[in-house]
């Protein structure tokens, strides 16, 4: 409140300062007007009473009719330089004794003046009585130059002068504070700009250190989940292969197709962690998000029971999305489980469709700007705190009890999201819900492949068996039971753990290979680099790609779909594929050399 | 001249005075010629000194019974100058006090004279009588004394045609009387006080 006032005081400095001077101006010509009064009275007095003393003095002579006296009174006024005249006249006013300092006394009076002082331009005429005990006995008459008005004027005028200067110090004064105040206010305005950068800058900083533990994370998640995956996919592969082989005792069938169900959540878990690595084997294509939601809303309520509703509000005449349909119905399952984990006490859930446009993101997790197809799920829960809101895209972050969630969910959909090139946007308010959008890529008008291609596709191939496979694998534990399931559907399976290996057999056994069956990574030869070697020596081979995880970029580069599999695999997976490729027609026609 | 002496003799008193007055100013104007000694001018002008010389003295404060009490003016063997005298003074004050004036013929022991003015004594009395006033409050007042020891404190002269004086301070100072310094200065000469 102070300051605020000694602001305002601040400003009206110069106005002060003008004020001010005016009123310096005001009182230097009051100044130099009493002066010239002052001066005026002083100077009338003084020859008032060089005319008294005079006139005192020369009571005797007049009485005594002593003229040569009187002139001498009258003469010594001529001690006095400003005095130019004086007389002395009698009782009847005749002129008694004259003095001019010109010499020339004619111009005098030759009456006496009235009694009195008179002040001309530049002269004092003084007239005194001459008295005794009372009784008039004649006048004395002065005059006396005074400095001229025109001297005085000037003398007035240098006061005036420094009073001017003294006023335009002060407006300068007042100028300069003016601009001395403009430029605080600028470096305040500076400092508050540079204040907000540093905000800002410590929030790209912290956004960025978040995204880096996240990559970290992402690295290490990425690679524990590729080691799991060749882990279960023996594991699997054997529990088929047990299953398939199996005598038919209930129990221990019961037994087996548990340790399977173990074995398949195991493999949805790593199939999570890749995905929020965005290291996922991504099959995107167009998608009718609106047909999608449509044939998963059973399974939905299914998932997340009774206690919520589930409304769609699905946009029409949405454009298609570029995505992984599989991905993209994950995404919708783990933000409705997150939804309904916000409904403690029931409610609905609403899933809705739409296209928008973005500006740039705010966010880490927010998409490019752009256009976008989005799916959004909203709840009328608790909200997320704020506290808390920062971290919710973090992987293992969660608020639900231990054993309840894996703090992957919303890892998983950024993570797609982000690897699909759209993103999330979060909207949360505590105590009145949270909405999450996906931003999904639209899909080229031109891509024509739908969801039925792939099923028609799938549903096509026959198992054929007796073709000779040669199976590349470093995992020794993989690579045995993927023989077997080949094995066991009538193969000749060559086995080997390297590139190099492989292609020895090839080169020995030359045209007696059909397929190459091939993880793709590997020490020393990748997947794609010993197709390129083995195609190279047996034109048109096919090639199976098995893989743990989204090598994507190499892969995807050089293998069609259908020539990759992704592991954990079933038997009957793979010797489907293999047929599939087997078929000359569909392998030999698209296979790029 | 003859006008003026004409008006001196008016019967009115306030026209007395006024020519009194006018005369005591404008008569000297005119120059005096050298042998006038005695000429009715000159009788005038002397008068009116007189009792104009009284402003210009201070009396010891003994001198009056009261500080309304009259100056006395006392005139020996005046003649015409006596009735000028007389007239000039009528209703004239001195402050508060009236001035009077009386004929004398010698000095009275019981009544002071302020002013003594002795006119054509021979020159032994006149000493005399000037001597009988040494010590008392008195301004002896002679005209055309030669002799030092007939003059009395102020003795008229006539000097380039004018009335002029000369003043003896230093009896004045033994008369108990202060003489103004303006009076002094009009003096032709002055004997000054011890």
């Amino acid at each position: 409140m102070r300051f605020l006032d000694l602001r305002r005081l601040w400003a009206l400095i110069p106005a002060i300062a003008i004020g001010a001077a005016a009123a310096l101006l005001l009182a230097g010509v009051i100044l130099a007007l009493n002066n010239e009064r002052a001066y005026r009275s002083q100077k009338i007095n003084e020859i008032t009473v060089q005319a008294r003393i005079v006139a005192a003095t020369a009571t005797a002579a007049i009485t005594f009719d002593d003229r040569t006296a009187a002139q001498e009174y009258v003469n010594s006024l001529s001690a006095n330089p400003e005095i130019e005249a004086a007389a002395i006249f009698d009782e009847n006013g005749r002129r008694y004794a004259a003095y001019s300092r010109k010499g020339d006394v004619s111009p005098l009076p030759h009456e006496a003046p009235p009694l009195g002082a008179e002040f001309g331009d530049d002269r004092v005429v003084v007239a005194t009585p001459v008295l005794q005990n009372g009784a008039r006995l004649g006048t004395v008459y002065v005059e006396s130059t005074t400095e001229p008005l025109a001297r005085r004027i000037e003398r007035y005028g240098v006061v005036g002068l420094l009073v001017v200067m003294a006023s335009l110090v002060m407006v300068v004064l007042a100028a300069a504070h003016r601009v001395m105040n403009r430029t605080n206010a600028e470096l305040t305005q500076a400092n508050k700009d540079l204040q907000t950068q540093i905000t800002e800058r410590q929030k790209a900083e912290d956004a960025l250190g978040r995204a880096q533990r996240i990559e970290a994370v992402g690295q290490l998640t990425a690679g524990v989940a590729h080691d799991f995956n060749n882990l279960l996919t023996a594991v699997l592969g054997n529990l088929d292969m047990l299953a398939i082989r199996h005598d038919g005792d209930a129990r221990s069938m019961r037994m087996i197709a548990s340790a399977q169900r173990a074995g398949q959540r195991g493999a949805k878990l790593t199939g999570q962690l890749l995905a929020f690595a965005r290291r996922q084997r991504l099959e995107s294509r167009p998608v009718d998000l609106n047909r999608l939601i449509e044939n998963m809303e059973t399974m939905l309520r299914a998932t997340l029971g009774g206690g919520v509703d589930i409304v769609t509000a699905l946009s029409p005449n949405l454009p298609r999305a570029l995505a992984d349909p599989s991905q993209v119905e994950l995404m919708i399952v783990n933000l409705a489980i997150n939804a309904r984990d916000a409904l403690p006490d029931g409610g609905a859930i609403r899933v809705e469709t739409g296209a928008a446009g973005f500006g740039p993101p705010s966010r880490p997790e927010e998409p490019p700007a752009g256009e976008y197809v989005i799916v959004s799920v909203s709840d009328t829960g608790t909200g997320i705190p704020p506290d808390v809101v920062d971290r919710v895209f973090e992987p293992f972050f969660t608020t639900k009890e231990v054993g309840k969630g894996s703090g992957l969910g919303l890892s998983q959909v950024v993570g797609v999201a982000q690897q699909l090139g759209g993103g999330v946007q979060l909207e949360t308010r505590p105590g009145e819900g949270t909405t999450v959008r996906v931003c999904l890529p639209l899909a080229p008008h031109s891509a024509a492949m739908d969801v039925e291609t792939e099923a028609v596709r799938e549903g096509a191939p026959s198992p054929v068996g007796g073709a000779a496979l040669l199976l590349v694998d470093d995992d020794a534990e993989v690579r045995a039971v993927t023989a077997a399931m080949l094995r066991e559907a009538g193969h000749a399976v060559f086995e080997v753990s390297d590139g190099a290996g492989a292609l020895e057999i090839v080169r020995r056994e030359g045209g007696k290979i059909d397929l190459l069956v091939s993880d793709f990574a590997m020490p020393g030869m990748n997947g794609v680099e010993l197709a390129r070697k083995a195609r190279a020596l047996l034109p048109g081979l096919p090639v199976l790609f098995i893989t743990g995880f989204a090598e994507t970029a190499a892969l995807s580069g050089y293998a069609r779909p259908e020539e990759t599999l992704r592991k954990p695999f079933l038997s009957r997976d793979l010797v489907e594929r293999v047929a599939l490729l087997l078929t000359p027609d569909e392998a030999g026609a698209t296979t790029p050399q | 001249m003859v006008v003026l002496i004409r008006l001196l003799r008016a019967r009115s008193a306030g026209a007395r005075r006024m020519l009194a007055a006018a005369l005591a100013l404008t008569v000297p104007l005119a120059p005096l010629s050298a042998d006038a000694q005695a000429g009715p001018v000159e009788y005038a002008v002397k008068a009116t000194y007189i009792y104009k010389f009284a402003p210009f003295v201070e009396w010891p404060s003994a001198a009056f019974p009261s500080t309304s009490a009259p100056l006395s003016i006392c005139v020996m063997r005046a003649g015409e100058l006596l009735g000028v005298l007389e007239r000039a003074v009528s209703g004239q004050k001195l402050g508060d006090r009236p001035i009077v004036v009386r004929s004398v013929d010698r000095l009275e022991a019981d009544r002071a004279c302020h002013i003594l003015y002795v006119g054509s004594l021979d020159g032994e009395t006149r000493a005399e009588t000037l001597a009988g006033a040494r010590g008392a409050p008195t301004l002896t007042i002679t005209d055309g004394a030669t002799d030092p020891a007939a003059k009395g404190i102020i003795n008229f002269v006539i000097d380039k045609n004018r009335v002029r004086f000369e003043i003896d301070d230093f009896s004045a100072a033994e008369n108990g009387l202060v003489i103004s310094s303006k009076l002094l200065r009009l003096a032709v000469s002055v004997r000054p006080r011890a």
